[in-house]
């Protein structure tokens, strides 16, 4: 380690700018002076712009961070793979960055661009494009626990929370800097109050699974704190923080102590789910629906509110006497005594409070013939508000479930003072310990956050938000970098991609790391120019075909001397077969979809009903949006994209697994939709090639692949057409036979048998590996 | 046939499996030690049978969920101490360090005047008439008394009860179970979900997910009908035949691609997964036909009574599904159409608590009486455990009159099976029924005893993930070895 320090420092005066060379100076002084930073472990020291290592093949190298692969394949007596053939090239870039296959046009364009400059004006053309934005959205959104539900048994709506995800969206499509994205996440609350495309950036935080209908307030506070400080750790620093919540962490010097000051940082913090959204036209939309509902409705809707009135004061008492000891102590204590804690104990009340919620009250005096409210009135009035409920159910289908009028945000509730927080003893919110102020982790750094209250709110997160990504900050930009190679490379330099703990692996190369951490900060942050150096970059264009040497000396492909070729992600695979069968809708943003779902899966009942667990969207052009818009219930993960380990929302999800089942073969052969798009292929396929045959399959493989089929392939696709017409004819009965023929506007074919046999043909080259792989 | 085949016969190991794991480290017990990474070289089947850290007691498991808590005072825990001040307060010595809620919470001990207890077997065991038919096993059962666990609503208790923990995200048993031991039969997954009723459970999938592990863990859940699993069947207008050849095709278009990649396992998994998904296009669907079982056996779940069919269904399909080695049957309760939707859907009896479980109850009795019956018959119980299990219990003191709200603190589940002292109670609540004095075995614990019976020491069954080895009981956990053979 030494010996890097001191060769990296060198090439800082060499190479880095004045400002950054600051950086260096300062960090490396309480490296030398601070006992704890003896031997700190390796992600915990400052990110150091390393020599640029010396190499053979001088000419190899296209981006900055080439040099530092080379270097390791050469060392082990290897050379890096030739360049991948344009074809492959432009539909892996295209995956990578889009999520979606190209269309033989741009492969075709790419191909025929003579210019030096070819593969610049290709990833500049990806990057521009809003189909980058989705694609990285996605990402984070997996990081971010996104789910447009809010979990638990009642798994109740949350049709505000399309609005983060859209602000994702954006923030990667207008290459907002890292820092800014994750400041705003963090505390756009504090540092842009009243400013509601910042504010909705706290969705990040709200993103918590939740149960409207816990009787335990304090305890749910507890869990959504460690929820919030779980996600931050890992998705941002990359730290297993929770593992102090119990204990002192077992591998990192990172202790109880530092794991609740984390959590002091978001003491104070509630959420707003009803803050009134600026009108644009989902608004219109959403509230022409509502209106409609409204009308509908009215006359029930007023009936129940006038029975819940009569009895409107009881009903408040008996439902807030339903919480537990220790909340109820909050609810009933007058508002003028509320400590910080009570505070958020009465707004968690409030916001479950509904009409609804207190038509329990109803239930209960008609049902206890024992109660005191009990009358004949109360039964009557009960049995008269539950046909109305029932009334109501017949207009769910009316409902609008397409977004919402208003947006949700973090907020300290216009106080700047906090609860105390309390190391709990085995992570037992009911045995504190003693109480903890908002720190930093003491073995990660000697600073103290600089906390400034505002007017309204205690400024910890803020504190908090200008640490992550503060310069000095060793981890966030490592943490970033790697997550974003891990992407183009199936596996992080650093493998573990949310743990650069001790326990966590070790990094295959850690100047390539600091070297990539440097100089994202150096960029100002900017995701795109890393995408951009990435894309461009030699290790990038390597060809994936098998090399015999490398298998033998680097089995694992650690070096990177051929390119890993990678399954497509559960979206992807979708989303590229509605964009070749010409069913794709670009759309970009607003409210999440609700395309069908297999017959058989009948979702879950839930407690009160309000929310049916899945009700197929109307407009069948919401039905082929891109996956990313499809609304994430956590009770009922979309059955096309699970099996194909679409991200898991409970908790962060820091890396898709690849899983190869007999499910996910069931799923993308026998699923109706996958075989529709088929059919729509087949049109198309036919439309755009013409009646000839060869050319229909050349163009079916440039559609879905980049490129022609070979020879052997064209064989066995005829001998499979001429054989396969004949097994469908078979199956005519008493002269009649049902086929499945390509849909196409233009019905172009001739032999409806030979037609349909095309469609089994397409249906089973869009299950093929290939189709499935990006290499 | 035309097309010509050039499929090699995989071997199973080549079926399907996960691409982010290192074969290094396989653990005792299956786990993988390793590290993700995108080489094929190392690629492994997930679900290969795996053998046990020790000799496993049973093979299989049926865990049945009774969803919504019955009281379990009103099933097993005969309390005469309860009988005898029915209709007072609950005195305040037996509330002391419980956090309850004041309204629809305490209110005058309950005893349903139609309750009658008698003891049955050699062992004596309590059952109330609720229970007739399952009282004639009572020498087969094994009594947890003392269970105990955490919370006041069922979200956050059945998620603990499935997975551990109070929040989502962590796996399930059956999960875990199917992690370790991998399957016993490649053509039927090894974790199999049913359900009583025509709509999942609440929460759905949340019951039986894989958490932080891979999602070919999680459980699959067998539908009501013909065709239990989700794209079960091919297409319409797609005969078996004719998918048969284009699976030929598929092969072969693979293979022509794959000759350049002699290493790549994980693309020729792919390709011969398509095999495995076509056999279980029929294998799913018969290891649910009840059609060849005979009258008698129907009758003996229950499936010519309109109150036991349901459950009757879903039992016998947990049976065949046992014989069939699927190691972790996870069976929910369902509704009942009679009580319509509510509270009334489940056990959830917070009012009117006798007719609730006197309808919840008559759907299971028969039900489990039968699958007890029908296991021991055909030589399956010893290898096969069954578990009795529900989020929590219900209190002594009434609510809304009539009803009893939920119980944390001191509850009833038992085990059946392979590996057990069998009439054994363990355990005890107080006087009343309502904490537990002697031997709490929580969650954890029950968890960590039907691992130990199938053979997985529960602190070795390890999954690393983001640096941390996680293991099915937390940081919790301890084998009830007393109730142990």
């Amino acid at each position: 380690m030494t010996k890097t320090l001191k060769r990296s420092v060198i090439a800082m005066m060499l190479s880095a700018s004045a400002a950054a060379l600051a950086i260096a100076e300062e960090q490396k002084a309480p490296a030398q002076d601070s006992p704890r930073a003896s031997k700190p472990h390796w992600a915990w020291q400052p990110v150091y712009q390393p020599f640029a290592p010396d190499v053979q093949k001088k000419d190899w190298a296209r981006s900055s961070f080439d040099a530092f692969v080379l270097a390791k394949i050469e060392a082990r007596k290897l050379t890096p793979s030739p360049e991948a053939d344009r074809a492959t090239f432009i539909r892996r870039a295209t995956l990578d960055a889009w999520g979606l296959i190209p269309t033989p046009e741009e492969v075709a364009a790419f191909e025929s661009d003579a210019g030096p400059d070819a593969y610049e004006k290709l990833v500049d053309r990806l990057l521009a494009s809003p189909r980058y934005g989705e694609r990285q959205a996605r990402l984070w959104l997996d990081l971010a626990r996104y789910a447009d539900s809010a979990g638990f048994q009642n798994d109740n709506n949350r049709l505000n929370m399309f609005r983060y995800r859209d602000y994702v969206i954006g923030a990667f499509n207008a290459d907002k800097p890292y820092s800014q994205f994750i400041r705003e996440q963090i505390a756009a609350d504090e540092i842009a109050p009243g400013d509601q495309e910042a504010l909705v950036a706290t969705g990040f935080l709200a993103g918590y699974p939740d149960n409207s209908n816990s009787r335990d307030l304090v305890q749910r506070k507890y869990q959504i704190t460690t929820d919030i400080v779980d996600t931050v750790g890992q998705a941002i620093l990359g730290t297993t923080v929770g593992c102090a919540r119990c204990h002192n962490h077992k591998t990192d010097k990172f202790t109880q102590k530092d794991y609740y000051s984390l959590q002091a940082f978001f003491a104070n913090t509630a959420f707003d789910e009803r803050l009134p959204a600026k009108k644009g036209e989902v608004e219109a939309e959403f509230q022409k629906e509502q209106a409609v509902y409204n009308e509908a409705t009215r006359a029930i809707r007023a009936r129940q509110k006038e029975i819940i009135d009569s009895v409107r004061e009881a009903a408040l008492k008996y439902h807030k006497e339903r919480y537990l000891t220790d909340s109820r102590e909050s609810i009933f204590k007058p508002k003028d005594q509320w400590t910080a804690l009570d505070r958020w104990v009465n707004h968690r009340l409030d916001s479950v409070t509904n009409d609804a919620a207190l038509a329990g009250f109803l239930r209960y005096a008609a049902d206890d013939k024992s109660a005191p409210e009990h009358s004949k009135e109360i039964v009557e009035k009960a049995d008269e508000y539950q046909k109305l409920t029932q009334e109501l159910r017949k207009f769910q289908n009316v409902r609008s479930n397409k977004g919402s009028l208003n947006y949700t945000a973090a907020t300290e509730l216009g106080h700047s003072d906090a609860p105390p927080t309390y190391i709990f003893f085995g992570g037992n919110h009911e045995k504190p310990l003693e109480e903890v102020q908002p720190a930093f982790p003491d073995a990660m750094t000697s600073e103290t956050p600089d906390i400034k209250p505002t007017a309204t709110s205690s400024g910890r997160r803020t504190a908090l938000a200008d640490w992550l990504v503060s310069e000095k900050n060793p981890l966030t930009a490592r943490v970033f970098v790697n997550r974003v190679w891990n992407q183009y490379f199936g596996k992080g330099i650093v493998g573990t991609v949310s743990d650069f703990g001790k326990a966590g692996d070790k990094p295959a190369n850690q100047e390539l790391l600091d070297h990539l951490a440097f100089t994202f900060v150096k960029d100002g942050w900017s995701v795109k120019r890393l995408h951009r150096s990435i894309l461009l970059s030699a290790t990038y264009r390597q060809s994936s075909d098998y090399r015999e040497d490398v298998a033998k000396a680097d089995p694992e492909n650690k070096l990177l001397a051929v390119f890993p070729r990678k399954r497509l992600e559960a979206e992807e695979i979708r989303d590229s077969i509605l964009l070749a069968s010409g069913h794709l809708n670009e759309r970009v943003g607003g409210p999440s979809v609700f395309p069908p779902i297999p017959a058989n899966l009948v979702g879950s009942g839930n407690f009160n009903n309000t929310d049916p667990s899945w009700t197929t969207s109307k407009d069948p052009q919401d039905h082929v949006r891109r996956s990313l818009y499809i609304f994430t219930r956590r009770s009922l993960p979309y059955p096309l994209l699970e099996t194909f380990d679409m991200a898991n929302p409970q908790q962060i999800h820091s890396k898709r697994d690849v899983t190869t089942t007999p499910l996910q073969a069931l799923t993308l052969y026998n699923s109706d939709l996958v075989f529709q798009w088929s059919q729509a292929l087949a049109g198309r396929v036919i439309e755009e090639a013409g009646d000839n045959e060869r050319a229909q399959i050349e163009r079916l493989y440039l559609v879905l692949f980049g490129r022609k089929p070979s020879e052997a392939e064209t064989k066995a696709l005829n001998a499979f057409l001429d054989q396969h017409q004949k097994t469908i004819a078979a199956k005519a009965e008493n002269g009649k036979l049902s086929l499945a023929v390509p849909v196409t506007t233009k019905a172009r074919f001739v032999d409806p048998l030979r037609a349909s046999a095309f469609v089994d043909l397409v249906h089973t080259v869009v299950n093929s590996n290939d189709f499935v792989y990006r290499f | 046939m035309l097309i010509e085949t050039s499929r090699r016969e995989w071997l199973r190991s080549a079926a399907y499996g996960v691409g982010g794991f290192a074969v290094g480290g396989m653990m005792p017990g299956g786990g993988w030690l390793g590290v993700p990474q995108a080489n094929a070289a190392s690629f492994v089947d997930p679900l290969a049978a795996k053998q046990p850290h020790f000799p496993a007691k049973v093979k299989s498991v049926i865990w049945l969920h009774m969803d919504g808590a019955p009281s379990t005072l009103d099933l097993y825990d005969y309390k005469p101490e309860l009988e005898r001040l029915a209709g007072q307060d609950i005195p305040a010595s037996f509330l002391e360090g419980i956090k309850t809620s004041t309204q629809g919470g305490v209110g005058k001990l309950f005893v349903s005047n139609k309750r009658s207890w008698k003891q049955y077997g050699e062992s004596g065991a309590w059952f109330s008439d609720l229970l007739p038919n399952l009282a004639q096993h009572a020498d087969k059962l094994t009594f947890v008394k003392s269970s105990v666990t955490v919370g006041a609503t069922h979200d956050i208790s059945i998620l603990k009860l499935n997975t551990g923990d109070l929040s989502p995200g962590r796996p399930s048993l059956g999960a875990w179970v199917a992690y370790a031991l991998g399957a016993a039969n490649p053509d039927l997954p090894p974790y199999v979900v049913l359900y009583g009723g025509q709509r999942e459970p609440r929460a759905g999938s949340v019951n039986w997910s894989s958490g932080f592990l891979p999602a070919v863990y999680q459980g699959t859940a067998f539908r009501p009908g013909a065709q239990p699993i989700l794209h079960q069947a091919p297409p319409e207008l797609i005969g078996l035949e004719q998918q048969r050849e284009s699976l030929d095709l598929l092969h072969r278009l693979n293979d022509l691609r794959s000759a350049a990649r002699p290493d790549d396992s994980e693309l020729a998994a792919r390709t011969n997964s398509y095999d495995l998904a076509y056999r279980m296009e029929a294998t799913a669907p018969e290891a649910v036909d009840l059609s060849k079982e005979t009258e008698a056996t129907k009758a003996l779940y229950g499936l010519d009574n309109e109150a036991t069919v349901n459950m009757g269904t879903v039992l016998l399909r947990a049976r065949r599904l046992v014989e069939r080695n699927v190691r972790f049957v996870h069976v929910v309760s369902g509704p009942i159409n009679a009580l319509g939707q509510g509270d009334d859907a489940s056990w959830d009896a917070h009012r009117a608590l006798e007719r609730n479980h006197g309808n919840h109850a008559r759907a299971i009795d028969k039900p489990v009486a039968g699958l007890l019956a029908d296991l021991q018959s055909r030589g399956l119980l010893d290898d096969t455990l069954v578990v009795w299990t529900s989020e929590f219990g219900r209190t002594p003191y009434g609510q809304s009159g009539d009803g009893r709200d939920h119980n944390p603190w001191g509850y009833t589940q038992w085990l059946a099976g392979g590996g057990l002292k069998h009439g054994l109670t363990y355990g005890r609540t107080d006087e009343l029924g309502l904490k537990t004095v002697e031997n709490p075995v929580d969650t954890y614990d029950l968890h960590a005893t039907v691992l130990q019976l199938l053979g997985l020491d529960h602190l070795k069954t390890i999954y690393l993930r983001a640096g941390r080895a996680e293991r099915p009981t937390v940081v919790y956990g301890k084998v009830v070895n007393d109730i142990l053979a």
